[in-house]
């Protein structure tokens, strides 16, 4: 530990007594993993470690600006796509090299989608691609031009090469040769990970120096996220990405320029009753989920104020549909903001058929209302939201019980056994695209939660929402797609098969000393521009206390 | 030792009116253990809010109270239940010797070694999803006794084996007892200070572990307060320095040990 | 002649209790593996909830993870590749489990061994202090600091810690603290109530005398059986520890493991668990055994 400590104070010292405006090259940034990366291996990334590695060390063709929400050229210079949306067209820069020197060239990129698109491969980021049934067909022409074509249009191409960091196919470090600002050059399992600049990155700033300015990042793995906010005190860390809303008012009294706010993100909390069929639930029960009239009457009871007030310190927006208004292409701004009424609820629940008296709600049989509603242990942001509803749904005279199941036995039963009444859970929304989440909105698919795997679709609404996906998905043009796509999220605010309760805020800390942040509501949030961050001279945040 | 008596008497004082408060929760709380007082979130004590109130605004008063009674009923009964098992099956070793000690002893090591943890899951799933909240407190505060004694039984079956060959032992033997006989007239009674020892040990370790078996879907759940998820909000450390008065619960169940540990006869008291 | 024999049936002991040894850290592993594979969510993956993933990727996981479904057949591919050295490959972390486990055990036996003694010295020498100095005054303050740190959550010390920056062996050592501390205690002061002890303080003999020749040959044997009770309760308690603390041993490991019900895994940490358990409760059985059969 000492060495370190000597070190850490050596490498203060030594930036205190450099005379320097802003920031300037070097220095190794410090910041956590929030778990153990599962694979360096680009292709087969689908958890959050591996994936902030992935953008810190793999180039990719098309970037999209986790500012602006606009596409950038990264390795190609330019590209063209089809008429009919399945031939994309890049045109690459000459001249690049891998982390280890290697020539990059447009076999690469062959070699990167052909291994993405093997279906025995399952990888999350191929699948993305994947509109229809039959093998891609890549030409590279040149050293500098590639074109890959579909067997069907894909929509929203380009934005999904965003995610395909191109490997080497002549490199001996094989995927560990790389084309982005940095790339791994050690790993401890369950200590850290070492990102050291890649000398060979193509990127330059205004001024022609090469680009990125650190010498390296240490990303240390913690799961324990007290920890990471008091070493982040202590000056051992100089960014935290998804702080929750206790820390980040913690922080604020610090130091009001350490808490930053980057806004309503696009992650979204919900909850969602069962309707599967099969389901080993009460028929009545099922019953009442299947009513809309008695989800839109849970959706109008529970106070989201009151949620974003108490459990997120006000650190979160109200949420009423599938999109945040954070995406700011594809929300819908037509949709009526929610109102808490929970009059308006007794008065809908009444008009199917429901009685409520001596503050119990019962059904036409007489059965009395009450459900259990499960959510992850361990997520006391979750446990504090369904206490909340469990208060405000007591008014309309329903009884909620609330369990906490670790992961694994919750996810058993929202996919294989259905035996829940209704659940309180997140998705994590790393997507723009509505095509990046087909499945959840496809009545066959997989994350259609309340009613998964249909063969047909059970109800018009989902047979209509069933049509517009898929139209969608096979349009050209943003412009009608995002006509279809508003139609959806209309019918998902008509219906509330999920009840959208808030969207968090994205909060982030970052130290004074790292110079450039401008943290985003998109992944990886603070550090998106990790190439041209740079480190100052700042105190450490502890040495004041 | 008339301090000591003294000390004695406050604590048996001391413990009677916890008890007393906690059994007459429903009338002595000032308000429901629930109710979210929703413009007062986190705030600190007052006049209306002895303790202050939780994150969400729940009197916390009212929730130590009812906490107190869920825990301080159950968590002895499951202590006393281990120690029992404990006190038995040590003793049945130390005594018996041969195969009934190996198998026994194996038998100990190895289920302080397997993930019980699994056997929590699988018997959550085994329960309905809505249990009435009596049927899981009672349930698990059952399983911790029934799963917690391994660790006790060592200690009991090392001592057994101490006074194997003592001559009281020798004599009852001789005078034709049985194991059963030896064990529950003769052993346990010799034993009571290790027994007690480990029933102490086991109280808080019991009222801490029901937290963690919340978390499982398990143990009491909300909003029903208990000692054990009252003392989960003190792993929010910048929380409770932040606000001190958090550690109410924490200073109760310490009292409330201590207090069992003044009271009842120890081996100290007679040297 | 005599001596021979002796020392044959000396390693014929030895070899015995090596195998009940083995055979039990084995029961013990196929014990666990049998109840993290009836457990409920095994075989579930986190990322099947991928929205990006196709239908047959989604159902390429689930077989992935059905493939240990068949107990049996999974214990004999077990030991068959155990015998090579291979004890299998973590389904979470993608890694073999031995190179895992030689990461990550020394960090594990380090802070527990280091916590043990800790634990120990204090427990001793507040033991020690209390016969020395036994007024009221000792007797409150040291059952005030045991109650106390009996009722802390394992938890809420471990954070502690973190907080002051302090070693994970100091966590460890204070949670095994207080039960020794009460242990030792209650202990000495029963041996102390002896018949022959008493006796001997009849006749005259020195308080030392008496701490040498008579309280420490009595509680001598139950001291070393709660060595080997430590050592258990030391892995257990560094299981919450270092999972809390996020100490990349053993325990972080564990935790690890039985969330993601990561069968290979918890079967080896298991083995291990049950190993260290049996051998330690074995050497303090046998080195006691010798000591109450030498006078």
């Amino acid at each position: 530990m000492k060495p370190r400590a000597l070190r850490n104070l050596a490498v203060v010292m030594l930036l205190a007594a450099a005379p320097l405006a802003l920031g300037q090259s070097g220095g190794v940034l410090h910041f956590c993993l929030h778990g153990e990366p599962k694979t360096f291996n680009p292709i087969l990334v689908d958890d959050e470690a591996s994936e902030n590695i992935r953008y810190l060390t793999g180039g990719v063709l098309i970037r999209l600006n986790r500012q602006t929400q606009a596409l950038e050229p990264g390795l190609a210079e330019s590209w063209h796509v089809s008429k009919d949306g399945r031939t994309i067209t890049f045109r690459l820069r000459k001249g690049l090299h891998f982390s280890d020197g290697t020539a990059f060239t447009s076999e690469d990129v062959g070699y990167t989608m052909k291994t993405l698109m093997d279906p025995q491969v399952h990888s999350p980021t191929g699948d993305a691609f994947r509109s229809g049934e039959g093998a891609i067909d890549v030409q590279t022409p040149t050293p500098d031009v590639v074109t890959i074509t579909f067997p069907a249009s894909v929509a929203g191409l380009e934005r999904l090469f965003d995610q395909v960091a191109i490997l080497s196919v002549h490199s001996p470090q094989k995927e560990m040769a790389v084309l982005g600002p940095f790339y791994v050059s050690e790993y401890k399992a369950g200590l850290y990970v070492e990102l050291k600049r890649n000398p060979n990155y193509w990127r330059r700033d205004a001024q022609g120096h090469p680009l990125p300015y650190l010498d390296g990042i240490r990303l240390d793995i913690q799961r324990n996220r007290d920890i990471e906010l008091l070493r982040f005190r202590r000056g051992e860390l100089q960014l935290i990405n998804r702080l929750d809303a206790e820390s980040y008012q913690h922080l604020q009294k610090d130091d009001p320029n350490v808490a930053r706010n980057a806004g309503a993100g696009l992650d979204s909390d919900h909850i969602w009753f069962n309707e599967v069929p099969s389901a080993p639930l009460a028929e009545y029960k099922k019953a009442w989920f299947r009513t809309t009239e008695f989800r839109k009457a849970v959706s109008l009871a529970i106070n989201r104020d009151d949620i974003c007030r108490i459990v997120f310190a006000g650190y979160a927006k109200p949420a009423y549909g599938p999109v945040s208004p954070a995406n700011r292409f594809w929300f819908n701004a037509a949709l009526p903001a929610p109102k808490y009424d929970p009059q308006g609820a007794l008065r809908l629940l009444i008009q199917a058929g429901f009685r409520f008296a001596n503050d119990e709600l019962r059904d036409k049989a007489g059965n009395r209302v009450e459900f259990t509603l499960v959510t992850n242990s361990g997520n006391t942001v979750r446990e504090k939201m369904a206490a909340m509803i469990q208060q405000d749904l007591s008014q309309i005279g329903i009884k909620v019980s609330v369990v906490t199941l670790d992961f694994p036995s919750l996810i058993e039963r929202m996919t294989r056994t259905f035996d829940y009444e209704a659940c309180l859970l997140g998705l994590v929304n790393t997507d723009l695209d509505p095509s990046g989440v087909m499945t959840v909105w496809l009545s066959s698919g997989e994350n259609h939660q309340w009613n998964p795997n249909q063969k047909n679709p059970a109800t018009p609404w989902e047979a209509e929402m069933d049509k517009l996906m898929r139209e969608q998905a096979s349009a050209i043009a943003d412009k009608d797609r995002k006509k279809k796509f508003d139609r959806v999220q209309q019918i998902i605010y008509e219906q509330q098969p999920f009840i959208y309760l808030v969207n968090r805020d994205v909060l982030t800390a970052v130290s004074p000393a790292v110079v450039g942040v401008a943290p985003t509501v998109l992944n990886p949030q603070a550090f998106w521009n990790a190439d041209v961050l740079q480190l100052g001279p700042a105190p450490q945040l502890g040495a004041q206390k | 030792m008339s301090a000591k008596r003294g000390l004695r008497i406050c604590a048996t004082f001391m413990l009677c009116a916890v008890g007393l408060l906690a059994l007459g929760a429903n009338i002595v709380a000032p308000y429901s253990y629930a109710h979210q007082f929703r413009d007062l979130p986190s705030s600190a004590p007052t006049a209306t809010h002895l303790l202050g109130t939780d994150t969400l605004g729940r009197d916390m008063f009212s929730r130590l109270l009812y906490g107190t009674r869920v825990s301080l009923l159950l968590a002895p009964a499951a202590a006393l239940l281990a120690t029992l098992i404990a006190g038995v099956l040590g003793a049945a070793a130390g005594l018996l010797g041969g195969w009934w000690e190996r198998s026994i002893l194996a038998i100990t090591d190895l289920s302080m070694a397997l993930p019980l943890l699994f056997l929590l899951i699988a018997l959550r799933a085994m329960l309905p999803l809505n249990v009435e909240s009596v049927v899981s407190v009672v349930a698990t505060f059952l399983m911790l006794g029934l799963l917690g004694w391994p660790s006790a039984l060592r200690v009991v079956w090392a001592a057994t084996r101490n006074i194997r060959q003592s001559d009281f032992l020798l004599l009852a033997r001789s005078s034709g007892s049985g194991p059963l006989r030896l064990i529950f007239r003769q052993v346990l009674p010799n034993l009571r200070p290790v027994l007690l020892a480990q029933f102490w040990i086991s109280i808080p370790v019991f009222i801490l572990t029901e937290a963690t078996l919340s978390m499982l879907g398990l143990g009491v759940m909300e909003p029903l307060p208990s000692w054990g998820n009252l003392l989960r909000g003190l792993e929010d450390f910048p929380a409770v320095s932040a606000n001190p008065w958090r550690i109410a619960p924490l200073v109760l169940l310490i009292l409330v040990v201590i207090c069992f540990q003044l009271i009842l006869p120890s081996q100290e008291d007679s040297v | 002649m005599i001596e021979i024999n002796k020392a044959s049936r000396a390693m014929r002991l030895v070899l015995w209790r090596v195998l009940v040894v083995l055979c039990l850290a084995v029961v013990g592993g196929l014990l666990s593996a049998t109840l993290v594979r009836f457990s409920p969510g095994y075989g579930v993956d986190e990322s099947e909830l991928d929205p990006r993933l196709s239908h047959s990727s989604v159902e390429a996981i689930r077989n992935e993870n059905r493939k240990n479904a068949s107990l049996i057949r999974y214990y004999a591919t077990y030991f068959a590749a155990a015998a090579h050295g291979d004890l299998g490959t973590s389904r979470s972390l993608r890694r073999p489990v031995a190179e895992l486990l030689k990461e990550r055990f020394p960090v594990t036996a380090r802070s527990v061994l280091v916590g043990i003694s800790t634990a120990w010295t204090m427990a001793f020498l507040l033991a020690i202090l209390g016969l020395l100095f036994s007024g009221w005054l000792f007797e409150v303050s040291s059952t005030l600091l045991s109650g106390l740190l009996l009722s802390l959550p394992s938890a809420v010390i471990a954070l502690f810690f973190v907080y002051l920056r302090a070693p994970v062996f100091l966590a460890i050592a204070l949670v095994i603290f207080p039960k020794l501390f009460r242990f030792i205690r209650n202990l000495i002061s029963q041996a102390y109530e002896q018949p022959h002890v008493l006796a001997a303080r009849a006749r005259g003999v020195g308080r030392t005398g008496i701490f040498l020749w008579h309280v420490v040959p009595y509680a001598t044997p139950a001291l070393l059986a709660l060595l080997g009770i430590s050592l258990g309760m030391a892995f257990g308690a560094a299981i919450p520890i270092e999972a809390l603390c996020d100490s990349a041993g053993i325990g972080q490991l564990a935790w690890y493991a039985a969330i993601n019900r990561d069968l290979p895994l918890i079967m080896n940490l298991t083995l291990i668990v049950t190993l260290v358990t049996v051998v330690s409760n074995y050497i303090a059985d046998y080195s006691s055994r010798l000591i109450v059969s030498e006078p």
